[in-house]
């Protein structure tokens, strides 16, 4: 758990309430009842609210409140008392093969079968501590540490979005295709940021998130739902 | 219509930005130098965000399918017909016109804005491209682009006085910022590097970030690296090699590289200009001051946006030895 709220100007629009660093989820299950509460109270000069794993940032109109002010209304929200809910997204998994190139690594050096990895990685809830690095990628907790695999030497040019990685003690999803270092164990048929839909991403921070195992077939289909209109 | 005939280097489509999608991670993007984009805008009449085009370094060649109403922000040629026009001044293009813009002999980003503004889908609410996302693309030869409505009448003309222009033809330029918020991964002495010496922005440098090089800033026994925390475009991280990167408009919206510092919005505008092997010295600032620069610089801006449309007039005046242009207004029957 995390010390009190510590308030700082982020350059002269923005200011960084922090909760220490620490990465765990009760902190983490205070900023994003914080952040709510900044948005619920529909401040005329909040832009918008940027929660991370133990901070977040409150991005203001400095046209319209000066930075005193911004920190005198943070500190006065009431915001302890609220309970922070996320709601269970299920993310449907293909795993192995051409979509997890690296179940087989991840297997080997955990002295696990695909099989096992692929049990543990799908048993567990995790919690979307918060979305950042590409539009759409959730920084998720709460990964077994017994499929823990240290990320590949030689990043790939070429993540497809979807695929479903490890690196270290986390595991993560790409939301659009991009360079990446993290061993590939599935890919999932979902569109995890599609800019026409609002909102724009599957993950909405605070969300808790289980993985599915899925076939070729479901995969095919869901594919096709997913990304057949349109060409992006 | 405009038909883009010639597009020698990154061309996209910019406007203020797209804030409200920062927590599910899509950087805020825009124009990276709103002082020339505001000015630029208000020389066709347009509001200070209206779309229009940012090029880097060299500008595009375009046809006119349509007349419009046009002007160039930017140190470079242009020419209509090929014919040398001003910049930072409202011209006329009829139908069949050919608008060459040449290359920036200082600064990095020019721009091109339309009365009406440059029409587009908006995505996420903005026309600013950001390509990774597949959130628009850079512009290429070939493509079309449609304006908005706009009153065409009456906004050609405006001209802005070169004492107005911004000046970025500077080797060594001095940037203020807000120090922290991680100055605890800081010793005292690496404070005093980033705040006493130069820094060169090398040529690792783009809308995403600008990386600087120069004597190492010393991090604090707790590190380089901290606790994933938000970050804003004018973050100046600080990785385990001591060299800054500030973050730029299409900055991720986290890192985990400690925060020394975030340059304050009106000199983001003149880092965003500054061609690597530019010397950078950093200046910290209090909040309130830099908060208090700002609401000048708004002040400043609407001056312009009012001398430009006729309601005020421009003289120069010089206090405390120092020459600048002040604003008065137009009165009834001048």
């Amino acid at each position: 758990m995390g010390e009190t709220m510590n308030l700082k100007p982020l350059g002269d629009s923005a200011l960084l309430v922090s909760f220490g660093e620490v990465i765990d989820e009760e902190t983490n299950d205070r900023v994003h009842a914080l952040a709510g509460a900044i948005e619920k109270a529909n401040f005329g000069w909040l832009i918008e609210v940027v929660p991370a794993y133990s901070s977040l940032a409150v991005i203001y109109d400095p046209g319209l409140i000066d930075f005193e002010g911004v920190k005198r209304a943070v500190e006065g929200l009431g915001f302890s008392e609220e309970r922070f809910e996320g709601r269970l997204v299920e993310i449907p998994v293909l795993y192995g093969g051409d979509y997890g190139p690296d179940l087989e690594f991840v297997a080997e050096y955990n002295g696990l079968t695909p099989e096992e990895v692929i049990e543990i990685h799908s048993r567990q809830v995790y919690s979307v501590h918060f979305l950042g690095f590409l539009p759409g990628f959730a920084y998720l907790g709460g990964m077994d540490e017994r499929i823990a695999t240290p990320r590949l030497e030689r990043p790939r040019l070429k993540v497809p979005a979807g695929s479903v990685g490890i690196a270290g003690k986390q595991t993560g999803i790409y939301p659009l295709e991009s360079p990446g270092g993290w061993r590939l164990i599935g890919r999932t048929p979902l569109r995890l940021f599609n800019p026409s839909k609002e909102p724009p991403t599957l993950l909405q921070p605070g969300d808790k998130v289980k993985f599915v195992p899925i076939d070729e077939g479901k995969f095919e289909e869901l594919y096709e739902a997913e990304w057949g209109e349109g060409d992006d | 219509m405009i038909e883009l005939l010639n597009v020698p280097s990154l061309l996209t489509v910019q406007d203020s930005g797209r804030p409200g999608y920062r927590k599910l991670g899509v950087p805020v993007s825009g124009y990276m130098d709103d002082y020339s984009v505001r000015i630029a805008n208000y020389l066709v009449g347009n509001p200070g965000n209206a779309p229009l085009l940012e090029f880097l370094l060299s500008g595009p060649a375009m046809r006119f399918n349509a007349s419009a109403v046009f002007a160039v922000a930017g140190d470079v040629d242009v020419k209509l017909n090929g014919v040398l026009i001003e910049p930072w001044t409202s011209h006329w293009a009829k139908r069949g016109d050919i608008l060459e813009v040449g290359t920036l002999r200082s600064g990095l980003y020019g721009y091109i804005a339309f009365a009406g503004g440059v029409r587009c889908e908006p995505l996420l609410g903005s026309c600013s491209a950001y390509p990774k996302a597949n959130l628009g693309r850079p512009l290429n030869a070939g493509d079309v682009l449609n304006l908005g409505y706009a009153i065409l009448t009456g906004k050609e003309g405006r001209y802005l006085p070169p004492e107005l222009r911004p000046d970025y033809s500077a080797k060594e330029k001095t940037v203020r910022v807000v120090l922290g918020p991680n100055l605890d991964h800081f010793t005292e002495e690496g404070i005093e590097t980033f705040l006493s010496e130069a820094y060169t922005v090398t040529p690792e440098s783009d809308r995403m970030g600008y990386r600087l090089d120069g004597p190492a800033i010393e991090h604090s026994p707790k590190g380089a690296d901290i606790v994933t925390e938000p970050l804003v475009p004018g973050t100046v991280q600080v990785p385990a090699n001591g060299k800054p990167i500030v973050m730029m408009r299409d900055a991720q919206t986290t890192g985990g590289y400690a925060k020394i510092a975030t340059v304050v919005s009106e000199d983001l505008s003149i880092l965003a200009q500054s061609r690597p092997g530019t010397k950078v010295r950093f200046r910290a600032v209090g909040v309130e001051e830099a908060q208090e620069i700002l609401r000048r610089r708004e002040k400043t801006l609407k001056a312009i946006e009012e001398f430009l449309a006729g309601k005020m007039r421009a003289y120069r005046i010089r206090t405390f030895g120092e020459e600048r242009t002040a604003f008065t207004k137009v009165e009834k029957g001048d």
